[in-house]
């Protein structure tokens, strides 16, 4: 916890990484689904010797590219920008133990792109064999990023034996890895079969050449949809208790992983009952829905996969605030805010007030520290933002926003705000332990108080007391 | 303060100096495409709109590769940046962070300027037929964009060297101690020096892909097209010699710490400090001494090859630079930190690494074989 906390008003920076993240996922699964699509229908393409097929393909490889080198490769970066803004520590921990993962995945970057172009611009001048074969170099090197990628991402969720033996492969060979490539890999093939429906339903006239293409793309479409199923019960069965926990308790989740199947169910009967039992169903608008109830599923998917870590950015490594756990208890002992150079600063360029001298031979001296703040309500609010800004804020905005703690803390009292602070853990069980002293868990406490809406009205205690 | 987290964090997971090795390896290899959509896109534009026929098709080759350009500088940005994050990460996160609104503004410009390069590209191939107002300006405004991407890169990069300018700017851009990410590193004396040493820079690679598409990669090239080639990248090339040479004077006279100063002007990192700044002028020298005859295929690739060695020198000059600059951050020098060299995973990348490249070899190969458009 040795950087400053990046404020992002109303969202919190971690909801960027959210929203980017779900942007990049349903190019990033098209780029590897697409390729295997495009390696195998040239293929098939050149061998039944029709060049109605070869022309749709060479028209669908532009839009590929266009997509996913630019779009995807842009929006990949953007995550890995984000996430070193938003949760430096924990990105810290995950490029020093993978730092060659990413490396090698990077190595497979350049070759999908070279053969992307390769594919896409010598099309028509590469013998049949080479320019096949360079669609599978494509197909191939787009699959083993996909892989490369899960095992570091997996990690996060379930890092199994990693926290107690640190090597690069007890954490990239975690129990989620298996399940979650199993169910990305599903999810190329799914994701990329619907956006093939899509596009083809636009710039296909000739009825025969689509419905060709919407009966091959099918199985591939309807298999994606059994390896997401397969893949999602290991990842359920392979959720560290705490996550499952979190599933049940928390309504949110709970609707959204129903929403999930449902939409799920909605995409495996629509394509048997469309594209694979009666191909001639196909129009732009069935096709239209489709793409929308899959990337729906998808996204869904990727919110929750992300929220089950709660508390933690890598589960048992990094809490959500970038504390590591072990810490804890120092933090508890020396104070948060002296912990952290950025939370001491606020504390050191506070004005001079009346009472004793905040900084103590350069530590902070909290017993003056909680006078200040019970006297002064100006002190009382810088300090208590601080804390609410760097151990709070990576879930919750303020007063207004994503999961606000004003309104969820609206009409308690002093008392009840302290106690909730103090054992943040045990009042619910996904949040992260307090992590600093007893003095600062009031100050906190305090500046909650002071900050949350008055209990509405019309729901009057006194009311209740009379009764 | 010892920050609470120093020993929880994993060590290095290879020697400094491999991780140096790939930073510098990956900067010299991201210059070359980064350098041509910087001060390229710009030359090519006003070449394609004001040129002589000659120029004109140089720039309708060169705004034609744009996007292939494009798509590899970023993926060859991306390797410096991954192990600039393993080794310096305690100084590039809080420069970043501080910063954080206009970094992520980097990736969010590159999408548009990308599009624009692909739109403005996809009606070369017409002859020029198809170039609408419209494409134009979004050539111009993806090379307008290119400009300000590296002006905020200089930011960040600045900024993470210059740790002694982070409270002040914390101080003036934070909520309750949380920084709000709209600092920016303005008052650094390095950061214009910086950016225009880089523009200077990408002038002279411009010039040398100048020689190196009109010998190798563009095989209807004509002996008018050969001739424009040598004379305009002679042109190009002292332009940007003598714009390096007055951006380095001021970036090493005028905005060096004292530190960095004393140091890079001691034997024997004087002789790097006085052949990186001399090194801008190698490539104009061998297309001066060139300038009469016949621009042939091991000339270009003499020239090609001296001005990506001229890269590699200014990237090894940066990272010395970089080192010191850090030093009193990373007590007593960067490359004192805890070392737990992952082999096995080093060695699947480096196994990975040759295989990438015989793969590559593979298709360039099939590429060559391919008869050339006229």
């Amino acid at each position: 916890m040795e950087y400053p906390w990046w404020y992002v008003p109303h969202l919190t920076s971690p909801m960027l990484i959210a929203a980017i993240a779900v942007v990049h996922v349903l190019v990033s699964h098209y780029a590897v689904g697409g390729g295997l699509f495009l390696a195998v229908e040239t293929r098939f393409a050149y061998q039944s010797n029709d060049t109605a097929y070869l022309d749709y393909l060479r028209r669908h490889a532009r839009f590929f590219i266009l997509l996913t080198v630019v779009w995807g490769a842009i929006t990949g970066v953007g995550i890995w920008w984000t996430i070193g803004l938003a949760s430096p520590t924990a990105t810290e921990v995950l490029i020093r133990t993978f730092v060659f993962g990413w490396a090698t995945e990077y190595v497979f970057f350049v070759l999908e792109i070279l053969a992307a172009f390769a594919f896409y611009y010598y099309w028509g001048r590469l013998s049949e064999k080479v320019h096949v074969t360079i669609g599978w170099i494509y197909a191939a090197a787009a699959w083993i990023s996909l892989v490369l990628i899960t095992g570091i991402t997996a990690f996060m969720l379930n890092p199994g034996g990693w926290p107690d033996h640190r090597s690069f492969w007890v954490g990239f060979l975690n129990p989620q890895f298996v399940p979650q490539t199993i169910a990305r890999t599903g999810g190329a093939l799914l994701l990329s079969s619907l956006y093939v429906y899509l596009h083809a339903s636009l710039v296909i006239q000739d009825r025969r050449l689509y419905h060709l293409l919407v009966m091959r793309s099918a199985r591939p479409a309807l298999w994606g949809a059994v390896l997401i199923t397969v893949g999602g019960i290991g990842w359920f069965v392979y959720l560290p208790e705490s996550a499952r926990a979190a599933l049940e308790s928390a309504a949110v989740l709970t609707v959204l992983v129903v929403i999930i199947f449902a939409l799920t169910a909605v995409v495996f009967v629509l394509l048997y009952l469309g594209p694979y039992r009666n191909p001639g169903w196909m129009s732009p608008g069935f096709a239209l829905a489709l793409c929308l109830f899959g990337v729906a599923a998808f996204s869904t998917g990727e919110f929750v996969r992300e929220a089950v870590r709660k508390p933690y950015v890598i589960y048992n490594v990094v809490l959500g605030n970038q504390i590591a756990p072990e810490h804890v208890q120092k933090l508890r002992r020396r104070g948060f805010l002296e912990a952290n150079p950025w939370t001491k600063a606020v504390i050191a360029e506070l004005p001079a007030g009346q009472g004793s001298p905040l900084l103590d031979g350069g530590r902070i001296d909290e017993r003056a520290l909680l006078e200040r703040t019970e006297k002064d309500p100006d002190a009382l609010r810088v300090v208590g933002q601080a804390l609410f800004q760097y151990h709070c804020n990576d879930c919750h905005a303020l007063e207004r926003g994503y999961s606000a703690v004003g309104p969820m803390i609206r009409g308690r009292d002093l008392d009840m705000n302290f106690a909730l602070v103090k054992h943040l853990e045990k009042a619910h069980f996904f949040m992260p332990p307090w992590a600093g002293t007893e003095d600062e868990a009031l100050i906190l406490a305090r500046y909650l108080t002071e900050i949350a809406p008055p209990r509405p009205r019309g729901m009057d205690p006194i009311y209740l007391e009379k009764q | 303060m010892e920050p609470i987290d120093a020993g929880t964090l994993p060590e290095l997971p290879a020697p400094f100096w491999f991780i140096q090795l790939f930073k510098v390896l990956g900067f010299t290899l991201h210059m070359v495409p980064m350098h041509l959509w910087y001060a390229g896109m710009l030359v090519a534009l006003w070449l394609y709109g004001r040129g002589p026929d000659p120029g004109r098709r140089f720039a309708t080759r060169l705004l034609a590769q744009m996007p292939v350009l494009m798509a590899f500088g970023i993926n060859l940005g991306i390797v410096p940046l991954l192990f600039l994050q393993v080794a310096y990460c305690r100084a590039f996160y809080p420069a970043t962070i501080l910063m954080a609104w206009f970094w992520l503004a980097i990736v969010v410009l590159l999408i548009p300027a990308y599009y624009g390069v692909y739109y403005h590209s996809a009606a070369l191939a017409s002859d020029g037929a198809a170039m609408t107002r419209l494409r134009r300006a979004s050539g111009w405004t993806a090379a307008v964009l290119f400009v300000v991407i590296g002006f905020l890169f200089a930011n960040g990069l600045s900024l993470t060297t210059r740790d002694e300018a982070w409270h002040a700017l914390w101080a003036a851009h934070n909520v309750g101690g949380a920084a709000t990410g709209t600092a920016l590193n303005l008052s650094d004396a390095t950061l214009w020096p910086r950016w225009l040493l880089m523009f200077g820079l990408a002038l002279v690679t411009t010039a040398a892909w100048c020689v190196l598409d009109a010998v190798w990669l563009s095989a209807g090239s004509s002996d008018d097209d050969r001739r424009f080639a040598r004379d305009f990248a002679l042109k190009l090339s002292l332009a940007g010699a003598v714009w390096s040479t007055v951006a380095g004077a001021w970036y090493v006279f005028l905005a060096w710490p004292a530190e960095v100063f004393r140091e890079m002007f001691s034997f024997p990192a004087v002789l790097l400090t006085l052949v990186t700044a001399a090194s801008p002028w190698f490539p104009s020298a061998l297309l001066f001494a060139w300038r009469q005859g016949d621009l042939n295929r091991s000339r270009a690739a003499a020239i090609a090859g001296t001005h990506l060695g001229v890269l590699a020198l200014n990237a090894i000059s940066r990272q010395i630079v970089q080192n010191i600059e850090l030093r009193s951050l990373f007590q007593p020098g960067v490359s004192y930190q805890p070392v737990a060299t992952q082999w096995d995973s080093l060695v699947l990348f480096l196994a990975t690494f040759l295989g990438g490249v015989v793969v590559i070899a593979w298709i360039l190969a099939q590429l060559a074989k391919v008869p050339a458009k006229q």
